[in-house]
């Protein structure tokens, strides 16, 4: 394991280069800090005592030249030290951080997050501080420490042992007290981790927390370590001030001494005034790498501590080889033969026992039975996740825990239940194991790529195809993506219109110049384009003073505000007792967390012809302006309002072009619109409604057209690079399970272990899977099912049926059915 | 809000027409409450049903279902003729002639079952729909309504199974 290391070799093996450049320049400043005091003795005894006004000058000089490059070295030294020690953490932080990934899914069942995360950012970058320092900060400050003790012993022996005098007792006694320091510390530390536990699990949990209102509990958690923390940190100051008095007090011993004893010398004669000055400054100047010794000898402890604790904590093998210990690759048939298999967690308790099944090259087999019979975590020891001791597993003739990962990964398949999807696009969800695979022997210069298409056709093979086409036709393109594409579009959406365009009457709104849209907001039919910058128009342009002018100006503003006024009373009595289901405010221009808001306005307007106070204009005017005329039904757009808005439209655009030109982009249909998805863009409109029937005949159309222009390819693309977001919030169960099938298909893998794999995905999705398991792969790819949907296994070659932890009736489909026995009641239970 | 029931009792029949003083909640309002099944759900609950109502067209000739299609929605009729169509395996029988104000296909609201019959637009067509979940999401919202809606709806399953076996003595034939 990478930390079994010590800690000081880390520091001795790493950056050598720089850290003999480091040297080299500490010894120089060593030079330079002791410079000016022969320069301090110099300038009373040579220039003072004797009025050489030259002289002065040239010491001064010197002494100023030496002071500065002292300092600048010191600049350097300190920057280098930084960055070595950085660079040792970085080393050091990915080596672990590939260690902990390598430990055993066990490890993960008692390790909280919390603790890896700690370990793995403050833990060990205080560790990688001190690394930084380790060489040269002793080897600096002894030096400087000898280089000044020397000139004081060459200036007057006697005085400079009493003034040294008062070391050893601090040595004596610092050791005792940092003993202490650390046992706390190591305890701070455990402290942390447990808290970091706690707020990892409340993050996690957050669902329940909410659910149960549980908010003082956890906080009470957490209080309670802090709460412990402070006592910690208050006892660790008492012994680290209590180092830091010590060290001060036996400090200023010295200088009582020096004066006292000095002083004497002095008034007699026996020691010239100007070595007093250099004395006292050289004993001043011990005090700074004194100090700095001291600080070290703490960062030293507390680094001691924190590696000690990281290497406690990860100190676990991983279960199975990662690299290949031979380069020459592993071939794989497919052949599967478990034999005597047993399988033991802590605590002895058997979850497998004497398991025999075999499958030559291509077969199938289905693994049934109750939910805890065993079937997936046997499924889960030949996907190589747990690592067992007792039995065999064979692929083919090789024993499977002695496997390396580089060796089976590229033949092994494995799909979860709920398969983990990372935060990123689908392609990368989909090339994830491709792409590890790749990484074992093609290094990791230039990432590998399957060969084009082969994505989009696992892409239609799990029937993923659609949800993708979806994504990529939702796609909102950025301003500074390929003309060539917009340019395409724009012709598609010219053909779309020549030849669907009357067909697509009743499911999608063009947007025609000089006809009010019933399915844009009241906002965007005024301005008939959009915003340049972020935002909405109907959020930005309630708030712009600039926007209201206009209004006034062509009396919008009056209607505009009673439209307001009239939605809101419409919507509010409408939907006033439904506030808490968001399902009601689908169809609702006031959100429900606007409810109150409008409620209260309403109720200065209960007479009929009430002025609207100045403080109601922007809501009513927002609500006014996002209203949707074809979508809340609960309004009324009178025909007076809709000519003055469609007169105002050009006027708009006058108004704007007059006062800020740039603001807005104006619907035209030889443009790209790029605030609109890529669908819009094609039909140059919008969808009326979001029903399926409606999507369903719009894609009619667009299909066709796709692929008369040579664009459907392109869309799966901008599909693919759909993001997902954090494990793949935005996808469906299903979604994410044919995310998850396609990545373990892409590999073309040998053997191929699905846990259930299908379980969340609708029947049709289920059958063309199935197909393509059946069809495509059969004979090709040993497969492993556990299954839950008995109709599937129908023609598998072998079912094993499981028992707590035992193979009870093997075989057949049919075979297991006239047997009468468990797989014959678990089928027509199903039923 | 009263007030506009009374000025649209004519929707029914022009109801996407140009009456500018109601708004599509007031007059789907004002269709559902001649359906039985919602004559008895009071004004304020039945805006709540109007809004989540959605409109659709068909053309002559298309079909507003299939017989054994699994399909979510209850139709009310707004504009133009429909046929309900049982079909066997070599034959159709018509079953019924549909009118504005007809309302058809309810069983879906209440259990997610295949289509017994078809239904075919004999003109073109404009139909008020409800879906399933926006239906229960309404009684779970008002459980004083479930009694009311569930009695009118079961009796009109009867009858309808009434209607149907009365139908198949006096079998008609089409095509």
């Amino acid at each position: 394991m990478i930390l079994k290391k010590s800690l000081w070799s880390w520091a001795l093996t790493r950056c050598r280069g720089l850290q003999a450049l480091l040297l080299l320049l500490i010894v120089f400043t060593v030079f330079f800090r002791v410079f000016p005091l022969e320069m301090q003795k110099r300038i009373i005894n040579e220039a003072v005592r004797f009025r050489k006004i030259h002289t002065l000058f040239v010491y001064c000089g010197l002494y100023m030249g030496a002071v500065l490059l002292a300092g600048l070295l010191k600049y350097a030294i300190n920057v280098l030290q930084g960055y070595i020690g950085q660079k040792i953490l970085v080393e050091m932080r990915t080596g672990l951080y590939r260690h902990i990934l390598q430990l055993p899914i066990g490890f993960y069942r008692r390790t909280p997050p919390g603790m890896v995360i700690s370990s793995l950012t403050a833990e060990i970058s205080s560790v990688a501080d001190f690394l930084g320092s380790a060489v040269t900060v002793p080897v600096v400050n002894v030096l400087t420490l000898a280089t000044f003790g020397a000139y004081m012993f060459h200036l007057n022996p006697l005085l400079a042992v009493l003034s040294l005098a008062t070391y050893p007792f601090e040595i004596a006694i610092i050791p005792f007290l940092q003993k202490r320091f650390n046992r706390l510390n190591s305890e701070r530390v455990t402290v942390t981790r447990a808290m970091s536990n706690a707020v990892g699990e409340a993050v996690s949990g957050i669902h329940e927390i909410h659910a149960n209102a549980s908010y003082d509990l956890e906080n009470e958690k957490v209080a309670r370590f802090s709460r412990n923390l402070l006592q910690l940190r208050h006892r660790m100051n008492l012994y680290k001030f209590g180092i830091k008095f010590t060290n001060n007090f036996f400090q200023s011993l010295g200088p009582f001494l020096l004066f006292l004893i000095g002083g004497y010398l002095s008034i007699q004669g026996r020691f010239s005034l100007g070595a007093l000055v250099a004395f006292l400054s050289a004993y001043e100047k011990l005090y700074d790498p004194w100090k700095e010794l001291m600080d070290f000898y703490q960062d030293y402890q507390n680094a001691s501590v924190s590696y000690r604790r990281i290497q406690e904590a990860f100190d676990v093998q991983p279960e199975f080889r990662i690299s290949a210990p031979e380069p020459k690759p592993v071939h794989i048939s497919g052949h599967v033969r478990v034999e005597d298999l047993s399988f033991e967690v802590d605590g002895h308790i058997r979850l497998l026992e004497q398991i025999n099944v075999e499958l030559k090259p291509g077969q199938r087999l289905a693994l049934v039975g109750l939910s805890g019979s065993g079937k997936s975590t046997l499924a889960m020891i030949m996907a190589q996740l747990y690592r067992y001791d007792y039995g065999h597993v064979y692929l083919d003739q090789y024993e499977l825990k002695e496997l390396a990962k580089a060796e089976l990964t590229p033949h092994l398949g494995f799909v979860a239940q709920y398969p983990f999807i990372f935060d990123g696009s689908i392609r990368e969800n989909i090339l994830y194991g491709f792409r590890a695979m790749a990484a074992f022997d093609g290094g990791t210069s230039e990432p590998v790529e399957p060969a084009p298409g082969e994505v989009l056709d696992i892409v239609e093979r799990v029937g993923l195809t659609e949800d993708v086409l979806r994504f990529g036709l939702n796609t909102v393109l950025g301003r500074e993506c390929c003309e060539e594409l917009t340019a395409k579009v724009l012709r598609a959406r010219r053909l779309l219109h020549q030849t669907w365009g009357s067909q697509l009457g009743d499911s999608v709104e063009f947007f025609q110049e000089g006809t009010f849209l019933d399915y844009s907001s009241i906002a965007t039919n005024i301005v008939f384009g959009y915003p340049v910058g972020e935002g909405r128009p109907c959020e930005i342009l309630p708030k712009s003073p600039r926007f209201r002018a206009f209004l006034e100006e062509s009396g919008l503003w009056e209607p505009l505000l009673a439209l307001g006024l009239d939605v809101a009373r419409r919507t509010v009595p409408l939907l006033s007792d439904l506030g808490d289901d968001p399902f009601f405010f689908q169809q609702s221009p006031i959100p429900a967390d606007e409810l109150d808001l409008y409620r209260h306005i309403l109720e200065h307007y209960r007479g009929p012809s009430v002025p609207i106070h100045p403080r109601d204009t922007e809501p009513l005017l927002a609500l006014a302006l996002r209203t949707i005329p074809g979508k809340h039904k609960m309004v009324v757009v009178p025909q007076a309002l809709r000519s003055k808005i469609l007169e105002a439209r050009p006027l708009f655009r006058d108004y704007c072009s007059q006062k800020d030109p740039d603001a807005f982009i104006y619907y035209s249909e030889n443009e790209y619109l790029y605030s609109r998805t890529l669908l819009e863009n094609l039909l140059f409109g919008r969808l009326k409604e979001e029903a399926s029937w409606v999507w369903d005949k719009v894609m009619e159309a667009v299909l066709e057209i796709l692929h008369k222009e040579n664009l459907y390819d392109h869309v799966l693309h901008l599909g693919l690079e759909f993001q997902v977001g954090s494990k793949g919030d935005r996808l469906s169960g299903g979604q994410k399970q044919k995310v998850g099938i396609a990545r373990a298909l892409l590999k073309k893998p040998r053997v191929l272990i699905l846990d259930e794999a299908t379980a969340s995905l609708d029947m049709a999705s289920q059958h063309r899977i199935q197909h393509y398991l059946d069809v495509e792969l059969r004979g090709k790819t040993t497969i492993i099912s556990v299954a839950h949907r008995l109709e599937t296994i129908r023609d598998y070659d072998l079912i094993a049926v499981m028992k707590s932890g035992q193979i009870v009736e093997i075989g057949g489909y049919e075979e297991l059915l006239e047997r009468k026995g468990l797989f014959y009641e678990l089928v027509r239970g199903h039923q | 809000m009263s007030s506009y029931e009374d000025t649209n009792r004519e929707s029914l029949g022009s109801a996407s027409g140009s009456m500018e003083c109601a708004c599509e909640l007031d007059q789907n309002v004002e269709i559902l409450r001649r359906v039985d099944v919602f004559a008895g759900v009071p004004l304020e609950r039945l805006k709540v049903y109007a809004l989540l109502c959605k409109r659709r067209r068909f053309e002559k000739g298309q079909f507003i279902f299939q017989q054994g299609e699994a399909d979510d929605k209850a139709y009310i009729l707004i504009q133009g003729t429909a046929q309900v169509i049982r079909q066997y395996e070599d034959h159709s029988f018509l079953v019924h002639e549909l009118h504005p104000g007809d309302f058809f296909g309810g069983l879906a609201l209440l259990a997610d079952v295949k289509r017994l019959f078809a239904v075919r637009a004999t003109t073109d067509v404009e139909v008020l729909t409800i879906d399933r979940e926006s239906f229960r999401k309404i009684l779970r919202q008002f459980p004083e309504l479930v009694e009311k809606i569930l009695d009118v709806m079961i009796g009109r399953i009867v009858r309808m199974e009434e209607k149907l076996l009365e139908r198949h003595i006096h079998e008609c034939v089409i095509q």
